[in-house]
């Protein structure tokens, strides 16, 4: 790892690239890397049975998706901390003393003790948070033992990021499109701001797109470095993109910008929409938004004209208040203007045909009616639970093959704070058994005192992990994962696009790692159901998954790096659309049926408290870490070595802040430990919290929880009803009402202070 | 047929061809797959230089030697 640190920008400037060939001894393997979300297709360079290098993939339309966190994984992978051996606690939960066991042993004590529950209080008392996309073995196996066993209670981090951008897309047009970078004469980006560092593939789709003639829009509160290189940059205030997005409509309505003949034949509700945007001119669209009218009206025109266009997905959308309506507002653009599955565009996949897709293995259709009437928040926000996706059963059959269609996992979630209530003894019934794999849910979530509170009253608390994370320290049970390296992986696109990579294993896992297939395959085996995983190995599953191909795992990987169908566009001439009316719904009728507004508003803040009169905004990682991990990488954390509150000069000057001044940040709910980063990017009054903050040297347990008290942005977000979104009840991450506090410098200044704080149930 | 009809049948046969020539590249076993990803490097290549966030880290990496990461594992260094 020679890079220096920090990087001397002139000698980025002055590199010159050249291609370096493999070290002698050294083979290597196709493989994706599984660091992040992104599932970049990458090379592992194995020697001595060790990987020893990670880098990009020969393969052209792979080429340069690798970043620091990725080739840095070697290293990740062997950190001393890692753990190895299946460990059972032995004290109070919380208190940190373990004792080593076996797999067979912790698996059958834990058998028993689920059985126990749910022989008591009902197999809706076992839920789980993980993501299929983070264990990248899971393959909905996790869902297919829960809905075998009867639990509707599943929740996963893609409650807040993608899975419900993919539910909420089929309420218009009945499912979720992927930008076609390749061809597109347009790209908007509301927020996102894919970098060399993160979310690495969009960032060199893009600059590939901007070299070939495509115009860039970025709509975004921070000057970003997509911002600085965009034809128009919209700097809105944090939060409004539904606004903007309601403005953009106004003008493309008023100006007959749009698809007429689309509009004509393939929609519902256009008049309905038109009286809606009519609510929203220009001026106050720029009393909303903060963005001057004019400038609102060019983006709109460019979007609409500059085409085929395509509105990248972004988290931003996932994460606040009016979540539901901007998503569903994205949707509508696409559409009215003609983009929706066209080259260019906006393409509606589908299923791979070739393979059993995830979906499938789910087996959705094994739980009962009346056990997915039990899943907890689907009366209050039904969105992306079974109530809310159910009637998209039957149009999705008749377009896409089979009835359930669960896009990036995101289709049939428990909503995490209702989940989290009812298992802090606050639900219509008890929860009494958690489990959660490949997943930090103390700081994944909102409201984490909440979750802590949850936790503690379970009467068993499982977790698969690499690490020893705050959330695992709460665990009865921490059980040894596998790394992406050290396993297989037929990647299918998160059910999102039809395209099949696949991952070879490149080297053993150390220990006693265990991938979650082998998870879900014991516990099957411990809950009295082996049929429920009955192949033997993962790669028997692959085998599988691939019968229709005729074609075993081992073939597959041997020779395909990529497998996807000739692409087919505007597939909708011949089937309609996987909605109820087979049009796109401007005006939604499930919505409507589920008694929320059919169209797209704008929900405005709550009165301002003047205790509180800055506002934050979370959800954003430093580059050298993927959500709550990898803080125990000495290369990232020296690039990151604190967490650090980004203000602009103006609010600086305000209140009194110097650069590296250690504070507070403080709302309602909570105050964290931070240093302060003053940024010409940033506006006045907004103040940027990175996520996911802790220490893995800090002091683990109860009360401490290595340093998540201190400095986890979990605790500042709210998941009451004003900072919850109304139709999928996930959390407004993006304008939460806060100060700054100044402290004395002297308790806080040295970096790895342990921290005694107090925490109180 | 109209103009618009026209143009978007063009851009699908486009992108249509474009996604045979990178299947093809993948897999890069015969002649034809080779040229074909000859031609979709070509068609894709991004000069380096112009990469406005350009990392050294990336560039100078060598990886490690087993060694060095079994020492690292036994907790024998930083």
């Amino acid at each position: 790892m020679p890079a220096p640190n920090p990087i001397d920008p002139q000698q980025v400037v002055d590199a010159k690239y050249s291609e370096r060939k493999p070290r002698p001894g050294v083979t290597t393997k196709r493989a994706i890397c599984a660091t992040c979300d992104i599932a970049c297709s990458v090379v592992t360079e194995v020697k001595d049975g060790r990987v020893v290098r990670v880098r990009s993939s020969d393969n052209p339309i792979f080429r340069d998706n690798i970043c620091m966190k990725g080739i840095v994984a070697p290293k990740n992978f062997a950190n001393p901390n890692r753990i190895l051996k299946p460990l059972k606690r032995v004290g109070e939960r919380g208190s940190g003393q373990w004792e080593e066991v076996s797999w067979d042993d912790a698996i059958a004590d834990i058998g028993t003790r689920l059985k126990a529950i749910i022989a008591e209080h009902g197999p809706e008392a076992w839920s789980v948070s993980t993501s299929q996309w983070n264990t990248a073995t899971d393959h909905g196996l996790g869902r297919r033992l829960m809905n075998h066993v009867g639990s509707p209670n599943w929740t996963s981090g893609v409650a807040l990021c993608a899975g419900n951008t993919a539910a909420i897309n089929r309420f218009t047009y009945g499912w979720y499109p992927m930008g076609d970078f390749q061809n597109t004469k347009c790209i908007v980006l509301m927020g996102h701001n894919p970098r060399r560092h993160s979310w690495t593939p969009m960032y060199n789709w893009i600059r590939q797109a901007q070299a070939n003639g495509a115009k860039l829009i970025v709509t975004d509160p921070r000057r970003s470095s997509s911002a600085e290189r965009a034809d128009i940059w919209l700097p809105l205030k944090v939060g409004s993109d539904a606004a903007m997005m309601l403005g953009w409509l106004k003008v493309i309505i008023d100006e007959e910008l749009y698809d007429k003949a689309f509009v004509e034949d393939w929609t519902v509700g256009f008049e309905e929409l038109k009286q809606r945007v009519n609510e929203y001119p220009l001026e106050r669209v720029a009393k909303l938004t903060g963005c001057e009218p004019d400038m609102i009206a060019k983006a709109a025109r460019m979007y609409a004209t500059q085409g085929p266009a395509i509105i990248a997905w972004t988290p931003i959308t996932d994460m606040q208040r009016n979540s539901t309506s901007a998503i569903r507002l994205q949707s509508i653009l696409r559409s009215i203007c003609g983009y929706v599955d066209v080259p260019g565009g906006e393409h509606l996949q589908g299923f791979n045909p070739d393979i059993v897709n995830e979906s499938a293995i789910e087996m959705h259709e094994v739980l009962s009616d009346e056990q997915k009437a039990k899943q907890l928040g689907s009366d209050k926000h039904p969105a992306f639970t079974y109530r809310g996706q159910e009637r998209f059963r039957g149009p999705t059959k008749k377009v896409w093959g089979q009835e359930y269609a669960n896009l990036v996992m995101g289709c049939h979630m428990t909503p995490p704070s209702s989940l989290f209530r009812a298992m802090a003894g606050e639900g219509p019934y008890p929860v009494k058994a958690f489990f959660f794999l490949g997943n930090n849910p103390i700081m994944s979530y909102a409201n984490m005192k909440l979750i802590i509170k949850a936790i503690m009253n379970q009467d068993l608390v499982v977790a698969h992990e690499q690490f020893m994370t705050p959330s695992a320290q709460l665990a009865d049970y921490v059980l040894p994962a596998d790394s992406w390296l050290e396993r297989p992986w037929m990647m299918d696109g998160f059910g999102w696009t039809s395209t099949v990579r696949t991952s070879e294993k490149s080297m053993e896992p150390p220990g006693e790692c265990r991938s979650t297939f082998e998870f879900w395959k014991l516990l099957a085996s411990a809950l009295d159901r082996p049929e429920v995983v009955p192949w033997e190995s993962i790669e028997d599953f692959y085998d599988y998954r691939l019968e229709k191909l005729g074609v075993t795992w081992e073939e597959f990987v041997a020779t395909t790096d990529v497998h996807f169908k000739t692409p087919e566009f505007r597939k909708y001439l011949k089937t309609g659309f996987a909605t109820p009316s087979g049009k796109v719904e401007l005006k939604s009728s499930a919505l409507e049926e589920l008694g929320f507004d059919p169209l797209p508003y704008f929900r405005e803040d709550p009165p301002t408290d003047p205790e509180y009169p800055l506002k934050l905004f979370t959800g954003v990682r430093e580059d050298g870490f993927f959500q709550t991990g990898h803080r125990h990488i000495e290369e990232m954390r020296k690039r990151h070595p604190e967490p650090e509150a980004f203000v602009s000069p103006g609010t600086a000057k305000e209140l009194k802040l110097e650069e590296g001044e250690w504070v507070e940040v403080a709302n309602e709910l909570a105050k964290i430990s931070i240093r302060v980063a003053i940024k010409d990017a940033m506006p006045d009054g907004l103040v940027r919290i990175p996520h996911g903050w802790w220490k893995p040297e800090m002091k683990q347990g109860v009360g401490h929880l290595s340093g998540a008290l201190k400095y986890a942005d979990a605790q500042l977000c709210r998941d009451d009803e004003d900072f919850l979104d109304l139709e999928q009840g996930i959390p407004h991450l993006k304008g939460v009402p806060c100060r700054i506090n100044k402290v004395s410098q002297d308790e806080l200044k040295t970096e790895t202070v342990v921290e005694e704080v107090e925490y109180t149930l | 047929m109209t103009a618009h009809e026209r143009e978007i049948r063009k851009r699908e046969r486009t992108a249509r061809m474009m996604a045979y020539l990178a299947g093809k590249s993948a897999k890069n076993r015969s002649l034809s797959d080779r040229i074909c990803r000859f031609l979709v490097n070509r068609a894709t290549a991004v000069k380096p230089e112009d990469d406005f966030m350009r990392d050294l880290l990336i560039d100078n990496d060598m990886g490690f030697e087993p060694d060095e990461l079994d020492r690292f594992q036994r907790g024998e260094t930083s």
